[in-house]
């Protein structure tokens, strides 16, 4: 066995880690929602930091395999992979923490009505069961389980177009405080981005298996 | 923490003691050889030193051991020496490069190189026997200075030729992949890059061969040098004798006087052994102070 | 342009079969490297191309190697022109025991070059082009061995460009050396390309991706992949080629 295997080893381990971290923040923000508990979105809200401070875990470990091992071919698009994927990851933590805090100053004016307007649930839904596919793709190495996967994202994107249409209707109801409606809105848009973000690390995972790129391609 | 304390009774000191023994045992060994032969030396020069003048070196031998003088035979080594040269040289150089140079190295190849090693400890009387029959006898040579030299020549030669050899086999092959990596033909390495690096080896060989050569007595007497011959030789074909020869006849004699002249006549001998080899060691070291591995 | 093309050369070591069925092309003006593990033939390939192997007994070569489309193995072939025009470097720095001057003249004497002022001319030319110039031109008529070893290495360059070759072999020209010397071959190798062909072979993966435009990747006597050096160390098409730079073998 090479010198660099235990290392991407670790690497890839770290990095499941973060995403199972990332996944459990998505299904506690869905309960969250569920039954507008603050205290659990308090939670969402305090394990932020370990998502962060795994993100920068990564960085220094994807730092050092390139430093001091200066892998080729497999390995190199491994590594380059796995930077991409966790500032994913970190940046669909972000849009769940502000969720959370959503909820948590908020929790007095939204009912359970509103959020279903928004379908809220089924996009934290749809998330969560497209990052626990690229779990099992970034575990196996399945790329076709990862391409499979990217439709989903469709779903989250007919929500995301609707959310305006929604958004309007309720407005004009005037019944609800519009500051709170156009938060809701963004959140919605903030949800469509992460399922964007969850396609990049299925495309991350093609690269680095594959050698294709997907980037910014129209015919995927 | 264990503390690093070194045992009184070790291992150590007996490796020591094995290593200044073997020290000592080697300086008696060397001096005992200088000894014996510093010894020998100086008592050659105290029988001897006082006979050698003018008139020993110039004079023709006699029966009167007062007047007897080794003009031929000292005259006569050194044709020798030179003709043997002449004819050796090339001859053993030659063979030695094509040998190691040209020849394929197949089973008869080392089949050959045995058989010269071998030849070079055949007795050298065996090696008088052959001249007499071929250079004296069906060449009719006579027993002159040719047959001698001749005779003396295939002595020498496989010294000369495992001498090349070694010589040459010690030149790195890195040198004739750069020779030939430039487009040097095989004789051009051979010339430019081979033969300069190998020439201190060669020369050595050279002359450890003429040393040789110097102080064979026995193949001459076979092919008809004679002991007393009172004239200068003045071609190779010319019959001659040689230093050995005379100090034998000399030592031989009952007349006390004329084992002195023996005496003076090795101190020549050594005279002209130390100078051939003081001249080789002289070119060795000039041409060796170039190559540097 | 391709200026060497090697077509389905096999060569054996008496009936040790060391090449086995290798093609390919090299254009003129490049650097190509071959990678492989110890004992892969990549050496033997490298020799094959100034005839260097004819000194080994029993040595065969069969398929055609074309430079400038010229067969350089039929019979009536110069091998010591050929020689003049493919020049190699080996793997230890091997001046030869004489002056730095003479090292370089060397190839020139060879051919018959006698006058003074043009052998003057063509020494300086020589260690200017091998970046050794400014170090040694005041000692010249010193023994090339008081230079240090990455010194001797670009001494042995500067006497393979005195006789002018098309292409250039160097056989692992950095393995003894320390790293600034590394470097600084490399850094000549990438000048020399602009005049030269350049052929090396190298047990450094680093050195291959950082000198050459093309590489090949050879075992166990076959030639596994040749590509672009870009293309080889970030997606390789054969697995084998993969193991090896990746470490996992060799």
């Amino acid at each position: 066995m090479s010198i660099i295997e235990p290392e991407l080893t670790a690497l890839k381990d770290n990095l499941l880690d973060m995403l199972n971290l990332v996944i459990n923040q998505i299904s506690t923000c869905k309960e969250a929602i569920h039954k507008i508990d603050v205290k659990l979105a308090e939670e969402v809200i305090e394990n932020e930091k370990k998502v962060n401070s795994q993100e920068l875990a990564i960085d220094r470990d994807c730092e050092n395999v390139l430093a001091l091992h200066t892998p080729v071919a497999v390995d190199l698009r491994f590594v380059l992979s796995a930077l991409r994927i966790s500032n994913d990851l970190e940046r669909i933590g972000d849009n769940t923490n502000s969720l959370a805090r959503f909820i948590k100053h908020n929790s007095k004016e939204i009912n359970k009505k509103l959020l279903e307007e928004f379908r809220l649930e089924k996009m934290l839904e749809i998330l969560s069961s497209m990052l626990q596919d690229m779990r099992h793709a970034l575990k196996s190495d399945d790329t076709n389980l990862a391409k499979e996967t990217l439709k989903k994202d469709l779903l989250l994107n007919e929500i995301n177009k609707k959310a305006l249409k929604t958004a309007e209707a309720i407005l004009k109801d005037q019944s609800t405080n519009a500051k709170v409606v156009l938060r809701l809105f963004s959140i919605v848009r903030n949800l469509e981005r992460s399922g964007d973000l969850t396609k990049n690390i299925g495309e991350e995972i093609v690269f680095h298996v594959e050698a294709e790129v997907l980037k910014h391609r129209k015919d995927k | 923490m264990r503390k690093f304390r070194l045992k009184k009774i070790s291992q150590f000191q007996r490796n020591r003691l094995v290593d200044s023994s073997f020290l000592y045992l080697g300086i008696f060994c060397t001096f005992f050889g200088l000894i014996i032969l510093a010894i020998f030396i100086g008592n050659i020069l105290k029988d001897g030193l006082s006979r050698i003048d003018w008139g020993f070196m110039t004079h023709l031998p006699s029966r009167n051991a007062a007047k007897a003088g080794i003009l031929t035979a000292w005259v006569g080594s050194v044709w020798i020496l030179v003709l043997t040269a002449i004819i050796a040289i090339p001859l053993g150089v030659s063979a030695g490069i094509y040998l190691e140079e040209y020849g394929k190295k197949n089973r008869f190849a080392s089949v050959i190189e045995t058989n010269i090693s071998n030849l070079a400890g055949v007795p050298s009387i065996i090696y008088g026997l052959l001249g007499l029959e071929i250079f004296v006898r069906v060449l009719h040579f006579g027993g002159s200075l040719l047959s001698g030299a001749f005779t003396l020549a295939l002595l020498i030669l496989p010294i000369l030729i495992v001498a090349t050899r070694e010589a040459l086999k010690a030149v790195p092959n890195t040198l004739r992949e750069a020779s030939y990596g430039l487009g040097a033909t095989k004789w051009q390495t051979i010339r430019y890059q081979i033969l300069p690096a190998a020439s201190g080896g060669i020369m050595t060989g050279i002359i450890l061969a003429l040393s040789r050569a110097v102080g064979e007595t026995a193949p001459l007497i076979v092919i008809g040098a004679l002991a007393y011959v009172p004239f200068v030789p003045h071609s190779p074909l010319d019959e001659f004798t040689v230093l050995p020869m005379i100090i034998f006849n000399w030592v031989s004699r009952p007349q006390e006087e004329f084992l002195v002249n023996a005496a003076a006549g090795i101190i020549i001998l050594l005279l002209i052994t130390f100078l051939m080899n003081g001249v080789a060691v002289f070119l060795r070291n000039k041409w060796q102070k170039k190559i540097n591995w | 342009m391709t200026f060497i093309e090697a077509k389905k050369v096999n060569a054996y070591y008496g009936t040790h079969h060391v090449l086995k069925n290798i093609t390919l092309d090299v254009k003129q003006h490049s650097v190509t490297a071959f990678i492989g593990p110890s004992g892969c033939g990549k050496s033997t390939f490298l020799r094959t191309l100034n005839r260097m192997n004819d000194y080994i007994d029993g040595f065969n070569c069969q398929g055609e190697i074309l430079i400038d489309g010229q067969d350089i193995y039929k019979k009536d072939v110069h091998v010591e022109e050929l020689r003049q025009k493919v020049g190699m470097v080996f793997q230890k720095p091997n001046p030869f025991p004489k002056t730095i001057y003479e090292n370089v003249a060397y190839g020139l004497i060879l051919r018959g070059v006698k006058d003074r002022k043009t052998l003057n001319e063509r020494v300086e030319k020589s260690l200017k082009q091998a970046a050794l110039w400014p170090e040694v031109k005041d000692k010249l008529n010193k023994s090339a061995f008081s230079l240090s070893g990455g010194q001797q290495q670009r001494l042995c360059i500067a006497r393979t460009l005195a006789v002018k070759p098309a292409i250039i072999l160097m056989d692992e020209p950095a393995a003894s050396l320390d790293p600034i010397s590394t470097s600084k071959i490399e850094e000549l190798i990438a000048e020399l390309k602009e005049d030269f062909t350049i052929v090396i072979v190298t047990h450094n993966m680093q050195q291959a991706a950082r000198v050459s435009d093309k590489t090949g990747f050879f075992y166990l006597g076959e030639l596994i992949e040749y590509d672009k050096t870009k293309d080889l160390f970030t997606s390789p098409k054969e697995k084998k080629t993969e193991n090896y730079i990746t470490g996992r073998f060799g």
